[in-house]
């Protein structure tokens, strides 16, 4: 029954942004509660739709559009555990935008370009084909723009704001010539479509992966990873993300942290079966995921900005997710599974962090670690559900995000036994430094004296409400979930018509023996139940690793904090970090200047290089192209300013002309006549 | 009856002065004259035409012609009546705001 209102779960948030957008001036704050509503109807649809389909069936709906192309809805379990994350968390933060944006002139516009927002990221979860998943990703890109500029008036957020709308818009040109070059692909197969079955239908796509030759998938690949690098904020297109916090901190939580950046990672898990066909596709996908989830993790090390530094914990952490798809090559479609559940928790901690940020933020005035300190005293609530967070993301034992990051690794690792140790080594370095940056940051804001003289008092309890639920699910889903979920996710390709085997072949992949061992039984269970079963076994890989590949990841999450601890908090303060690392060392003022990006993109590339040659071709625009233009239009300017006094305006010399004309037309008549040419 | 060539010839010669005054003259109401002349000419040639050939056609078209005539010289008078508020002259020499 849910599924035939599927279509409000983006419908509903619509109509609250024209609400909004009109009538929320007229409205206690900004009409924020149509906005809260509005998705929490989208949760509630997405919830009746998970307790019908739960575990076995998707839901389908699909309509004509033009040509080749449809719009439809596909709720598969990919796609329903988004659509529940994104439901929800959005829902919390809306609540919770309520009491931050209270007071803001603009709260009717923040809440209309919220609903917005969050209309575009479910439209583009439960796509059913990639055009029409790309038209909610313009969307998407669309909103963060408003939203990172939404205080327009700061240059800082305007130039922010250009800087994400830009940068994005280069992965998602990638993204679109992936599109095309697929679509071609497809349509030169010329496979015969059902009714009801489209081109750029996902089922249609995964059915026909096999006939595209194996370099075209790679470009193709390639492209969609381009796309996914921009949104999902990764090496090299990751500079906006971290200038993105200038938006409201609402704005960082919902599109930076908990659902817009995950779109990338989405895409990547939607297109999995082409990744992973496409040779070296995959191969890419870790490179990419586990050096960034490194790189940032070394900036979020110096960073003083307390949204910056959950900022690059971002961007590491969609390095884990994307490291996580990437090295799937090693265990197939299972990596699905693993890499969003990763995804989902990391957005309950996340989109928590952020909103406890929000709460410091908003109490303390500063977005300074620097000038806070202490704040502990005075925001209890706050610095738990945050210690939880931090907890979670750090990797703590038992946390969500310890379930989710160690399994990661441990996939990491089996990759690294079959091909590459490269992706393992960089994933449990981050982690190291996950552990010590958040820590760092948590200290340094609650505890220890008042560096600053700052607003002491706790934040309401329309804030303080989504910060205990959150906390609730960033400590409790990993526990709780785990197993459930990577049953449910390995089964969401069964629905469609992948042979992995196949894909793996055209890929270039080994499958491991002891996963092709159940996937061979599990073919056999398929023949005699009818279902596929691969990956099936995936829980029982964890238990083939040696015990210390297994503890490791404890060891770095409890190291990482200690080392934390004791450079500070000051209970057990032990080192002072301006001893260790003093103002001359290169390497600290590599990581504060961020690997001199700003410097080498901003003052090398963009002011001297493209600057330098803008000025070269504005040159041979204004002396070449312009010249002989202006040349040749002067030249006919002065020519007619002789003819046109011929048009003298006295109109005597007209009729003389007129007279004239009819004397010498009647001669000339006359003569052909009398010649006889006439 | 008077021969059809009288006709013509008188035509003719109102043309020929009209036209003449048209070209010579810069007075805006010499020039409504001249135009006066013009169609007026045609109109003899067409009622002469008419009543040698047995035919009321051109009569018929000569009437028009005159309504015509009366309706050109409304408007040109207009012109020439606001003309003159603008510029205190109809000396078409002197209003040339527009040329080059």
């Amino acid at each position: 029954m849910y599924a035939d209102y599927a279509y409000l779960i983006v419908a509903l948030p619509v109509l609250a942004f024209l609400l909004c957008l009109f009538l929320g001036w007229h409205l206690p704050r900004g009409g924020g509660f149509i906005t809260v509503l509005a998705t929490f109807g989208a949760f509630i649809v997405s919830l009746g739709i998970f307790s019908e389909t739960y575990p076995h069936d998707i839901v389908h709906q699909s309509m004509s559009w033009f040509a080749d192309f449809n719009v439809g809805i596909l709720i598969d379990p990919l796609a329903l555990v988004m659509l529940l994350m994104v439901s929800f968390v959005v829902t919390l933060i809306h609540i919770y935008g309520n009491g931050y944006m209270n007071g803001d002139p603009g709260a009717a516009r923040y809440f209309a370009e919220a609903a917005l927002f969050s209309a575009s990221m479910l439209g583009l979860v439960y796509a059913d084909n990639l055009l029409q998943l790309f038209i909610f990703w313009e969307l998407v890109g669309l909103c963060s723009y408003l939203l990172i500029g939404f205080w327009y008036r700061k240059p800082s957020a305007a130039a922010a704001a250009k800087k994400a709308f830009l940068t994005t818009r280069v992965g998602d040109v990638l993204f679109l010539a992936g599109i095309i070059l697929l679509y071609n692909n497809l349509a030169s197969l010329n496979i015969v479509l059902k009714p009801g079955e489209y081109l750029l239908q996902f089922p249609v796509i995964y059915a026909n992966l096999a006939s595209i030759p194996g370099d075209q998938l790679t470009l193709i690949a390639l492209g969609l990873l381009g796309g996914a690098v921009g949104k999902s904020g990764q090496f090299p297109l990751h500079v906006w993300l971290p200038d993105a916090m200038e938006g409201p901190t609402t704005v960082s939580a919902m599109i930076h942290a908990a659902t817009m950046v995950t779109a990338g990672v989405y895409l990547v898990a939607r297109m999995f079966p082409l990744f992973y066909a496409a040779p070296h596709g995959l191969t890419a996908v870790a490179a990419v995921g586990a050096f960034t989830a490194l790189f940032a993790a070394t900036m979020g090390l110096t960073a003083f900005d307390i949204k910056r530094v959950l900022a690059f914990s971002t961007v590491s952490q969609l390095g884990f997710m994307m490291a996580g798809l990437g090295v799937g090559a090693a265990v197939g479609a299972a990596a699905v599974g693993v890499s969003m559940f990763h995804l989902i928790g990391h957005s309950f901690f996340k989109a928590l962090l952020f909103l406890c940020a929000g709460s410091v933020i908003h109490a303390v005035n500063t977005n300074d670690l620097r000038e806070m300190g202490g704040v502990g005293k005075y925001m209890k609530w706050t610095m738990y559900t945050m210690l939880i967070g931090s907890l979670s993301l750090a990797g703590f034992p038992l946390f969500t995000g310890f379930f989710s990051k160690d399994e990661i690794i441990v996939i990491a690792y089996e990759y690294g036994t079959m091909i590459n140790f490269l992706p393992y080594i960089f994933l449990v370095l981050a982690a190291i430094l996950t552990a010590i940056y958040t820590f760092r940051m948590w200290f340094s804001v609650f505890t220890g004296k008042e560096r600053s003289n700052y607003g002491k008092h706790e934040s309401p309890w329309v804030m303080l409400g989504p910060l205990v639920i959150l906390a609730v699910f960033a400590f409790g889903f990993g526990l709780a979930a785990q197993e459930d979920f990577y049953n449910y996710l390995d089964s969401n390709f069964e629905h469609y018509d992948v042979d992995f085997a196949h894909l793996a072949a055209i890929g270039g992949h080994e499958i491991e023996s002891g996963h092709g061992a159940e996937a061979v039984e599990g073919e056999q269970a398929a023949a005699a139940e009818g279902e596929n079963a691969e990956g099936a076994g995936e829980g029982k890989e964890a238990e083939g690793e040696p015990w210390y590949i297994q503890i490791l990841p404890i060891i770095v999450a409890i190291g990482g904090i200690l080392t934390a601890a004791l450079f500070y908090w000051d209970k057990v303060k032990k080192f002072d970090p301006s001893q260790v690392t003093g103002d001359k060392d290169p390497l600290r003022r590599m990581l504060l200047k961020g690997y001199y990006q700003h410097e080498i993109l901003t003052g090398w590339f963009a002011e001297t290089l493209v600057y330098g040659t803008a000025l070269i071709c504005n040159m041979i625009d204004i002396k070449l192209v312009d010249g002989w233009l202006n040349w040749l239009s002067a030249w006919v300017m002065g020519f007619a300013g002789h003819v046109r006094k011929v048009q003298t305006g006295i109109v005597q010399n007209y009729v003389m002309a007129l007279v004239l004309g009819v004397v010498v037309l009647v001669v000339v008549i006359t003569l052909a006549t009398e010649v006889g040419l006439v | 009856m008077i021969p059809l060539e009288l006709y013509i010839l008188l035509a003719s010669a109102m043309f020929t002065i009209g036209l003449y005054g048209l070209v010579t003259q810069k007075n805006g109401v010499k020039l409504m004259m001249c135009i006066e002349l013009l169609l007026n000419s045609a109109n003899i040639n067409l009622v002469a035409f008419s009543a040698y050939q047995p035919n009321v056609n051109g009569q018929v078209f000569a009437l028009f012609s005159i309504a015509l005539a009366a309706a050109e010289a409304g408007v040109g008078f207009a012109i020439l009546i606001a003309l003159y508020r603008l510029y205190g002259t109809i000396d078409l020499d002197n209003i040339n705001a527009m040329r080059w």
